[in-house]
């Protein structure tokens, strides 16, 4: 089945919405691996919400496949393969199933995709708009895959 | 603890997150975090967060995996009070 499922985050509202250095945060959302990773980078904020939208755009998959909702960032668990300013590969494991990841960062957002088949990747297409006054316009007519939305962005993924 | 003093103290928690503020008045055992009350997923966390605070519980991530709903949130705090003998 060719499932994919796509995130991003504001990184500007980001850092109003979340205190993730608040106590407790990151040992609800980041396994043991994930959280020194955070603690030993030069650049944690970052490394926080790429790990985020990595699991958030995987979990859209899993929840779509299992037909289960659950609230279980924690068990979704991210390994970077590559990581360089602005581009990002890895996978996320959940119950014994594998995601396939890409991320494109910058530093004001972070967007990832993720498919079930690594090849997929090459072929999704996306779309991210900017909406300064929060209004997105109407895309259910153009059906995208999946949809995401964080402040000033819209991001649509097409099969 | 009754029920309506647990959901007063659950409400005044979830306002804080709430993009959907009309939602805030029609609350009740069937109201969806995300889906009504439109709480965005990485502020679901503070929800716990201020839930173990608030009552003085611990929630693991087995519980917190459940707590979509308001439904599930009371009765994941009325085990823990329960847990703690603190009902």
């Amino acid at each position: 089945m060719r499932l994919a499922g796509n995130d991003i985050v504001d990184l500007q509202l980001a850092a109003t919405e979340s205190n993730w250095m608040r106590k407790g945060y990151l040992q609800k959302i980041c396994s043991e691996k994930e959280q020194a990773l955070i603690e030993e980078s030069e650049y944690p904020n970052q490394l926080v919400w790429l790990f985020w939208s990595m699991k958030e755009a995987a979990y859209k998959i899993h929840s779509r496949k299992t037909g289960q909702r659950v609230y279980a960032p924690a068990s979704l668990e991210t390994t970077l393969q590559t990581l360089n300013p602005g581009f990002s590969t890895g996978f996320v494991s959940v119950e014994n199933c594998m995601y396939y990841t890409q991320s494109t960062l910058n530093t004001q957002m972070i967007h990832s995709l993720a498919t079930q088949e690594r090849s997929l990747l090459q072929e999704i297409k996306v779309r991210i708009s900017l909406h300064q006054d929060g209004i997105y316009p109407d895309y259910a007519s153009t059906n995208p895959h999946s949809v995401s939305h964080h402040g000033v962005y819209l991001a649509l993924i097409y099969l | 603890m009754n029920k309506e003093e647990l959901l007063s103290r659950l409400k005044v928690i979830v306002s804080n997150y709430t993009q959907n503020k009309e939602a805030l008045d029609s609350i009740n055992e069937d109201t969806d975090f995300l889906k009504d009350l439109k709480i965005n997923s990485a502020n679901l966390v503070d929800v716990v967060l201020d839930v173990e605070e608030e009552f003085g519980i611990e929630i693991d991530n087995l519980s917190m995996e459940k707590m979509l709903n308001v439904r599930a949130a009371v009765e994941i705090i009325e085990t823990k009070l329960h847990e703690a003998g603190r009902e």
